[in-house]
């Protein structure tokens, strides 16, 4: 670099920190800003109230934004104004997006380009290292989703299940067969219908690895190599709680709805603790 | 680098504040027209085609359940019953509504007029061709004007459409109806059904008679808020002996006189769940016989009745093949199969070794216990028994191919074939049924038992006409024995065959039934018909009857009671009802609407409904003027008793994920768990 060069950037520099300090002398604190940003988007929050209000969806996106919530005083004494300017752009645009999907695309579209909005926007706010994507992660899982999980991948997880737990029941000596989504095991029909599905498991696992990521301050890269392994023992859980019910409802007596609660109660757990043990320990190397 | 967007923001002027403030008002003005939050939106839905559940909204506004009570008062004068059913219709919610109703009828029920009590005012229904009528109602329902619409969907199962009640309004829709009490071996019996079990709509139904029947039902166990209140007063030319309900707690009053009185007793339960029923029986057990005449207007008609010969046991029994069809789908779970294995534990534990037999259960699909009859011994009748002792009731009523599969199984020439169907009759394919039975089992005899305390007698009686045999109520398991054992006497013993009807000396036309069936039971031979006077006295002559019994050949004349007695009108009634019903058969052996034209003109001539012609009453005022938006309310109806749930959600067994609350809590466990165990460790 020639001296005039460097005597330029130095200018430069010069320039741009003096606009920073004028900055935190006069604007707003980046947590307010984001703040700011969420109130501009108050239509899609209201409709997500109303979701919740009206028993349309499981309030389970509650339980994500008091995650949210509780993570943000940590975050809000990270941000900065460093901010990125593709991560910005990227908020804004979102935020374009989001105020015409309004009128044009479906609500929950309008809300995940909010909570996209945000998301970003947390990003370009927050430094390099910092664990935004599972920031992000909880600020999607706060949406009203679970009814259109159900409904669109609903169907390919039933049959799933179901195909995995004929085979799991086969391989243990037991009579079972799949015929579409139901499965006749014992001669008896046992259907694996819509609450059998595993999108609530899905849920509760992805919010278990947001959530274990973020206390943990796991970094994005390694987050994310680490969410298809919370997959994979989602659907195992889902496959070992609908064979051991399966099974159960196969035989002459009726089962009691105790047994059957503890039984989902009990896999599920296993299915936490297994998330996060996955996504809350100590990365070494990539992963 | 520093971004653009988070530039301080500089102190607005007061202009351009105020200019924010606007913008910012445009905005949130634009942001709240744009807004139009989802409803869900049903008046485009499709009307339901099968019984569902009641769901109750919660919503103080409309009455959900605008069917405060039903009064029946019943007169019998003789052998005809002249019935007053009123149905009392009260909205206590705030908005008007439209409240619909599906309620059922007996089988054998003329009805011949309606009138609606609105406060102190009373409007007279008037008979229209059914497609007039529904354009009428609705036409005043859009006008906001009260108006009731009595609609038959079956021969025993009606509907009232009632619009246009207002808050606070009492409607009273008073129906009139009327019916021939044919006793039995010399027991009478009145049947005032109160509830239309929820039938099986079958995707395959082909008879465009047969539309389904939906509508809503309370869960088991759940009593209606509708009560019901009946009474029955008897007047008989001779001592009434003995009257008692199987049903239901009555109070009788005037034993051994000439007019008694019934009245439904006080008990805690529910009487609205099942059939009333009244045996009596006169002094001597005898049946009021004779040949009845009424002089009308225009037409006159008669009514002959007469008393059947005793049966005799014949000396040798013809060995018989016994099919025995058992509905076993989710209606008949619970108390009605319980009470069905019980018959059949004395139908086939009491077969001759001479005998034959089979049985096949059938509900989605069906099945025969063995490929082909077996001799009933006592190892294949105790075999039966143990796998029918093991059946459980669940899934569809599908008995158009049961009986199809029957009717295609090969029958050696020398063997007579008794085909024995026991179900509750929760179908609504009835016509379906009736004419396979017709054209298909016509070298069997067809004898129905209806199993439960609110069986559809439409089919269980449609069926033993078609088949030539006869129809048999069992409520309870006491029953099946008398029940079984009344079977057993019919196929070895009939009461009178080849029967013969002739009038001499009484010019008579119309005569109703063109030919006489076998009387298999002790039941009065029955003619409807008219008559042409000769001069302007008294009509002179008799009606023989002639038969085969086991003895040998039979002769009964009955000399004509010629009387002026105004309360035999109701002969018109009776004998046009007995019409509509023989055109009603032959238009379900021909299939379609053949006999459309005739059974409307006879509706509109006689003032009957029928299934092409229905009650309407229009009030001249307009009350509601938010008729556009005025819901309907269809009014639920509880389940028959003994009837479990399964009769319309058969629950198939699934493994739901636990409850979310509680899954909640185990997450929060976990998570918290996990740090806990991280921070002992670090």
């Amino acid at each position: 670099m020639s001296g005039d060069g460097m005597t330029a950037s130095l200018g430069m520099a010069g320039t741009r920190h003096r606009a920073q300090d004028a900055a935190a002398r006069d604007g707003l604190p980046p947590v307010l800003w984001l703040a700011a940003l969420a109130a501009a988007l108050w239509p899609h929050w209201l409709w997500m109230a109303g979701r919740w209000r009206d028993g349309s969806d499981d309030p389970l996106g509650l339980a994500a934004l008091l995650a949210v919530a509780l993570s943000a005083p940590r975050y809000a004494a990270h941000m900065t104004r460093q901010v990125s300017g593709l991560w910005l752009t990227l908020a804004l645009a979102a935020c374009v997006a989001a105020t015409a999907a309004l009128f044009f695309a479906p609500p929950l579209v309008g809300a995940l380009l909010a909570a996209l909005t945000l998301a970003a926007a947390s990003r370009a706010l927050l430094p390099a290292g910092q664990p935004s994507l599972a920031l992000g992660g909880l600020l999607l899982l706060a949406l009203p989703l679970i009814s259109s999980l159900q409904f669109y991948a609903g169907f390919p997880l039933r049959i799933a299940t179901a195909q995995l737990s004929t085979w799991l029941l086969q391989a243990f000596g037991a009579e079972a067969q799949r015929s579409g989504a139901a499965m006749l095991v014992n001669g008896r029909l046992i259907i694996v219908d819509a609450p059998c599905s595993g999108v609530q498991m899905v849920w509760m696992a992805y919010f278990c690895a947001c959530a274990a990521a973020l206390w943990a301050q796991q970094p994005n890269g390694v987050f994310l190599r680490r969410l298809a392994g919370v997959g994979a023992i989602v659907l195992a859980g889902n496959v070992l709680r609908n064979s051991v019910l399966v099974l159960l409802e196969a035989q002459p007596a009726p089962v009691a709805a105790w047994l059957h609660q503890g039984v989902g109660l009990m896999v599920l757990a296993m299915v936490c603790t297994a998330v996060v043990s996955l996504v809350g320990r100590k990365s070494h190397g990539l992963v | 680098m520093p971004s653009p967007f988070i530039l301080p923001l500089r102190p607005l002027s007061r202009s351009g504040r105020l200019v924010l403030f606007i913008a910012g008002m445009v905005f949130v003005t634009l942001l709240t027209v744009a807004w139009t939050p989802a409803r869900a939106d049903d008046s485009e839905a499709p009307p339901p085609e099968s019984p569902y559940f009641f769901v109750d909204s919660q919503d103080p506004a409309t009455d959900r359940l605008p069917l405060k009570s039903t009064q029946v008062d019943v007169h019998i004068v003789g052998v005809i019953a002249d019935v007053t059913v009123t149905q009392h219709y009260r909205n206590e919610g705030r908005r008007p509504l439209e409240a619909r109703y599906v309620f059922p009828g007996s089988t054998r029920a003329a009805v011949y007029a309606m009138n609606v009590r609105l406060g102190e005012r009373l409007l007279t229904a008037r008979i229209k061709e059914k497609q007039a009528a529904r354009i009428e109602y609705e036409a005043a329902k859009k006008e906001g004007k009260t108006s009731a619409l009595l609609e038959q969907q079956r021969p025993n199962v009606f509907q009232m459409n009632v619009a246009n009640i207002l808050p606070g309004d009492d409607v009273a829709v008073e129906m009139h109806y009327t019916e021939l009490l044919v006793p039995t071996e010399a027991r009478y019996q009145f049947v005032f059904p109160t509830v239309v079990g929820p039938r099986y709509n079958s995707p395959s139904r082909s008879s465009p008679n047969d539309t389904p029947v939906a509508s809503p039902y309370l869960r088991e166990g759940q009593a209606s808020s509708a009560g019901v209140d009946i009474k029955v007063t008897l007047d008989s030319p001779i001592g009434i002996k003995e009257m008692r309900s199987p049903s239901h707690a009555i109070e009788v009053t005037g034993i051994d006189s000439r007019k008694a009185v019934a009245t439904l007793g006080g008990t805690d339960k529910p009487a609205n769940n099942r059939d009333f029923i009244l045996d009596y029986r006169l002094a001597g057990d005898r049946i009021e016989s004779g040949l009845t005449l009424y002089r009308g207007d225009k037409e006159n008609f008669f009514l002959a009745m007469v008393e059947p010969p005793a049966a005799v046991p014949v000396q040798q029994i013809t060995p018989r093949d016994y099919i025995f069809v058992v509905d076993i789908s989710g209606s008949m779970h619970g108390y009605p199969l319980e009470t069905a294995k019980v018959l059949l534990e004395q139908l086939i534990g009491n077969l001759r070794a001479s005998d034959t037999f089979n049985v096949m259960l059938f509900s989605g699909s069906n099945r025969m216990l063995s490929p082909s009859s077996v001799p009933a011994t006592r190892a294949n009748i105790n075999e039966a028994l143990r796998t029918i002792k093991e059946m459980g009731g669940s899934g569809s009523t599908e008995i158009v191919p049961a009986l199809k599969r029957i009717a295609a199984l090969p029958k050696p020439e020398d063997v007579s074939r008794s085909v024995i169907v026991i179900t509750d009759g929760y179908v609504s394919v009835e016509s379906e049924v009736f004419q396979l039975v017709r054209k298909n089992l016509g070298h069997s005899n067809v004898f129905a038992f209806g199993i439960g305390s609110s069986v559809n007698r439409l089919l269980i009686e449609g069926i033993a006409r078609a088949g030539q045999g006869e129809p048999f109520i069992v409520t309870k398991p006491e029953q099946a024995a008398a029940q079984a054992e009344r079977l057993r006497k019919m196929i070895d013993a009939p009461v009178l065959t080849h029967v013969q009807a002739r009038f001499e000396g009484l010019d008579v036309y119309d005569v109703e039934p063109l030919q006489q069936p076998d009387l298999l039971a002790g039941r009065p031979v029955l003619v409807f018909g008219k008559w042409r006077a000769s001069g302007s006295g008294l009509q002179q002559g008799q009606l023989v009857v002639e038969g085969q019994t086991a003895n040998g050949p039979y002769r009964n004349a009955v000399p004509v009671e010629d009387s002026s007695d105004p309360a035999k009108s109701v002969l018109r009634y009776l004998w046009a009802r007995q019409r509509i019903a023989s055109l009603s058969d032959q238009e379900a052996l021909d299939g379609g609407s053949a006999q459309k034209a005739a059974i409307t003109q006879l509706g509109l001539d006689y003032s009957l409904l029928t299934q092409y012609t229905s009650f309407i009453a229009v009030d001249r005022i307009v009350r509601n003027t938010q008729a556009a938006t005025t819901p309907t309310v269809d009014q639920p109806s509880p389940l028959p008793e003994g009837v479990s749930n399964a009769a319309i959600g058969a629950e198939v067994p699934s493994t739901p994920e636990p409850d979310v609350g509680l899954a909640l809590l185990v997450v929060i466990g976990v998570g918290g768990g996990f740090v806990i165990a991280r921070r002992r460790k670090s």
